[in-house]
């Protein structure tokens, strides 16, 4: 029981109104295509949830959570916060855990495992998952950790995918300019040298992000790899197998530097890459006039438009598939499919209850797929889930993408160990943008990587 | 005179560089948030030409036409009631592919600026508008042209509006709600540690006992202990006692039934402990240095007259050392009030109790989006220090020199 709510609901009348109309928006939520199976009954039980997601996201996650306590009659409490790498390996470590805890970083999802604070999946939920998502085994083998006896279980469920592989424009520039969308990584190149000779400038790069300046860097080194190199040597690089300053790397490493550290390419400058915040970068698509054509980021980028990303429903921006090579030698892809950059949450129990359990269930039916589907900013690989449940034209077509992905990876830097991933490679890619060369900035995440070896 | 002047001239440059960021914050939080992030605040009070997309008219319509007349600022002002555009068109930006003279059959991009008054092909159409935002767009032929959208530089007028005010306050419980929660935090976690350390700082400067000055010692060392390093030990203490605490509820109450027997180990009362750990040795050392400056012969006189420790303490040494209580409770509540790692770590985590500076820090979103709404709560934050500052000022100043003036 909350005695704030108390207070303030004594207190203001207009608070009250307005709990009677959240509650009335949340009884329509739960309307979507897909029916739901019997989740069992859990009345008045408690399941505590901590994650990293706040604001929007964390209304969206109660959303979606509310139609299973709706139909179970368990209570779902939630707490977000910015520092929840922090405070959940202190909640861990104090025998304070919470039911489930939502990992954005496969990375301490496996460490946590390994000290023993998670428990098993299941094999059931495991070949569920590699029968029901797009490319499964992918996100099977993500969720999968030694425990601290060294064995492997399944302890992570992929829930919530963000797509990262995505071009952002506005295509009423694109027309006014006579430009067409690109579908080979050579098609791009020529287009933005094109708008250079238009006296246009192309590109909107920013990687600032406070102290984690670099990570938007990493996600274009990572989309290029993917290209300049094959999935498989993405894996090994993944590991360190192949090393950072292996040529593969450096090569995909002067392909990010032709993009961003040419001062014709980027808007303000190479110079100004490492300063811009990665959220004001994409603003200059739609500044009067505007200051670029292109912004390459991830499916979450529309929050940071200048209207929220109402922008994308009313036609003024639009996103085209960050496109592979063409020449043969560089075609890793088969023609059909397509390889895909993303990213994703990880829904892991850390202390087990039978309702726990149930909402893990729960997280397998269409249904709780759709429901955020239908409050936007949500991507999902279960190909189980109707595609018209999406809010927007714009997801549908995103989600298109991610469902017939030939090949999907996860984002390189969140599974590499903390000190390289949120690291060497973010600061060193942030020392690249300001001049460093290519060489030694390998040479250095190497060198941070052989140190903890 | 000279050092006067230049005192002067020094301590308005510390005032003015001081308020800068306040008056910064204050104009962005009541100004769009569009504005805020396309332009620095000082930008706001005066027109300052900025640049405007329009779309001349709604898409969909199939009506032909020899002439469309509008209004840019109407165009403009049409989803927009909070903050409307008004003031100048200076120019429009015109951009378009024309035959290039150089090369036959190639072509290239044409930008310009047009100003009032003249025309430019738009859509094979002439386009004029007027500084009031006018314009017409005249075609040879009746036509139904397509929707386009065009920069327009206005030297516009300055607008502010409490429109972020209204949604943090309003629109949902959480500010109104973390307010209450900061205050639940803050009142008992000043009360409690000045109680205490009263007590104790009488204690420590006019009752003697055997061990007393090593005591003082050990107490005053334990202001550098820093709290990162407690948090990890405190946590799993509250973890243990919280089990406690619900293996007797479920003993005494029949909480069993309605599955309520959990006792949160992370909540109110954790922080006021915590507070009151953390705040005592600076408190106790505060006040003893204080009281210890007391007039010894005060003390004697009433000694003699028959009063015991605890008259003595309540009706001399309490009215004497108000200056001191209030200078430490303005410390211990802007401490409080502005903590936000001790509330993190050991306060409660449900979103209905968090407080003040947690609900800042998550008010920027995930992805740090929705700042336009952080600027408000911030100010309505600072607002509370500011009045409990005001209000006790008088005893600050006092107690800022308590302990290091004896005499008196």
């Amino acid at each position: 029981m909350s005695f704030t709510t108390k207070l303030f609901g004594a207190a203001a009348v207009a608070a009250v109104a307005s709990f009677a109309m959240t509650g009335a928006a949340k009884a329509d939520v739960c309307d979507t295509p897909s029916a739901m199976g019997d989740m069992g009954s859990f009345a008045g039980e408690v399941i505590t949830i901590a994650g990293s997601m706040q604001g929007r996201d964390e209304e969206n996650l109660l959303a979606t959570v509310s139609c299973f306590e709706k139909a179970t009659g368990a209570v779902v409490k939630y707490s977000g916060s910015r520092d929840f790498a922090a405070l959940i390996v202190a909640d861990l470590q104090s025998n304070n855990a919470p039911n489930i805890a939502i990992f954005p970083q496969p990375g301490l999802a496996g460490d946590m495992a390994a000290e023993g604070y998670l428990s098993p999946l299941g094999d059931e939920t495991a070949s569920w998952i590699s029968a029901n998502y797009a490319d499964g085994q992918s996100w099977v083998d993500l969720g999968t950790y030694k425990n601290a006896d060294g064995s492997e279980a399944f302890y992570g469920f992929p829930f919530k995918q963000d797509l990262k592989s995505l071009v952002w424009y506005s295509p009423e520039q694109f027309e006014d300019n006579g430009y067409e969308i690109p579908t080979t990584m050579e098609e791009l190149i020529a287009l933005s040298d094109q708008m250079v000779a238009d006296g246009n400038t192309p590109w909107c790069v920013g990687i600032e992000s406070g102290n984690a300046t670099g990570w938007t860097a990493t996600d274009w080194m990572e989309d290029l790899m993917l290209r300049t190199a094959s999935p498989e040597k993405y894996d090994q690089w993944v590991t360190n197998e192949l090393p950072f300053n292996s040529p593969e790397v450096i090569a995909a490493m002067e392909v990010y530097g032709q993009f961003t550290r040419n001062d014709d390419y980027v808007a303000g400058g190479a110079a100004a890459v490492a300063t811009t915040f990665f959220g004001d970068a994409p603003k200059g698509l739609f500044t009067s006039p505007v200051q670029c054509m292109m912004h390459r980021q991830a499916s979450f980028i529309p929050a940071f438009f200048p209207n929220k990303g109402e922008e994308v429903a009313s036609g003024e921006a639009d996103f085209f598939y960050f496109p592979p090579y063409s020449s043969s030698n560089m075609n890793f892809v088969n023609s059909k499919g397509k390889v895909v950059l993303g990213a994703g949450t990880l829904y892991t129990i850390t202390k087990d209850s039978p309702a726990t359990r149930a909402l893990i269930e729960y997280l397998k039916e269409p249904k709780a797929h759709e429901v955020w589907m239908s409050q936007g900013a949500f991507l999902t690989a279960h190909k189980g889930a109707d595609l018209s449940a999406y809010a927007s034209e714009a997801q549908r077509k995103q989600g298109e993408i991610l469902i017939n992905a030939s090949t999907f990876r996860f984002d390189a830097s969140d599974l590499m160990p903390g000190a390289i991933g949120a690291g060497a490679f973010w600061s060193e890619m942030t020392a690249y943008a300001n001049g460093q060369d290519a060489q030694t900035t390998a040479d250095n995440i190497q060198a941070a990587w052989d140190a903890i070896k | 005179m000279i050092s006067r002047t230049l005192h002067h001239t020094v301590l308005a440059l510390i005032v003015f560089i001081w308020v800068v960021p306040f008056i910064a914050l204050v104009t962005t939080s009541l100004r769009s948030e569009i504005a805020s992030k396309t332009s620095g605040f000082w930008t706001a009070f005066t027109p300052t030409e900025l640049g405007h997309r329009f779309s001349t008219h709604d898409k969909g319509s199939t009506e032909e036409v020899l002439i469309m007349t509008g209004n840019i600022f109407e165009r403009l002002n049409l989803q927009e009631e909070d903050f409307p555009v008004s003031g100048e068109v200076k120019s429009v930006l015109f951009k378009g592919r024309v035959p290039d003279p150089d090369n036959e059959g190639k072509t290239i991009l044409l930008r310009k600026l047009v100003p009032v008054g003249e025309a430019m092909d738009v859509r094979d159409g002439d386009f004029v508008f007027q500084k009031n935002g006018d314009f017409t767009w005249t075609f040879d032929t009746p036509t139904a042209p397509k929707p386009k959208k065009l920069d327009a530089f206005i030297d516009q007028n300055p607008v502010f509006a409490p429109v972020a005010y209204e949604e943090v306050l309003f629109e949902n419980e959480h500010v109104p709600n973390a307010l209450i929660s900061s205050f639940i935090v803050t009142i008992p976690a000043t009360i409690i540690p000045i109680t205490i350390a009263a007590f104790a700082a009488y204690a420590f400067a006019w009752m003697r006992f055997p061990g007393r000055d090593w005591l003082f010692v050990i107490v005053v060392s334990l202001m550098v202990v820093p709290t990162q390093l407690a948090f990890l030990p405190i946590l799993q203490g509250f973890s243990g006692i919280a089990s406690w605490a619900t293996a007797l509820n479920a003993w005494m109450t029949d909480c069993e039934a309605t599955k309520s027997c959990q006792v949160a180990s992370k909540s109110f009362a954790s922080l006021w402990i915590t507070h009151t750990a953390f705040g005592l040795p600076l408190a106790i050392y505060l006040l003893r240095n204080y009281i210890v400056g007391l007039p010894r012969e005060l003390l004697e006189s009433a000694r003699i007259d028959g009063a015991n420790h605890l008259q003595i303490f309540t009706k001399l040494i309490v009215p004497l050392s108000v200056p001191a209580l209030a200078s430490f409770s303005i410390f211990q509540f802007l401490w409080v009030w502005n903590d936000l790692i001790v509330a993190l770590y050991i306060g409660p985590n449900n979103s209905d109790d968090l407080v003040f500076p947690i609900r800042l820090q998550q008010q920027l979103g995930t992805f740090k989006d929705q700042l336009h709404l952080l600027n408000a709560s911030a100010v309505i934050s600072m607002i509370v220090p500011v009045i409990v500052f005001l209000a006790m000022q008088r005893y600050f100043i006092r107690g800022l020199l308590a302990g290091s003036v004896k005499g008196g």
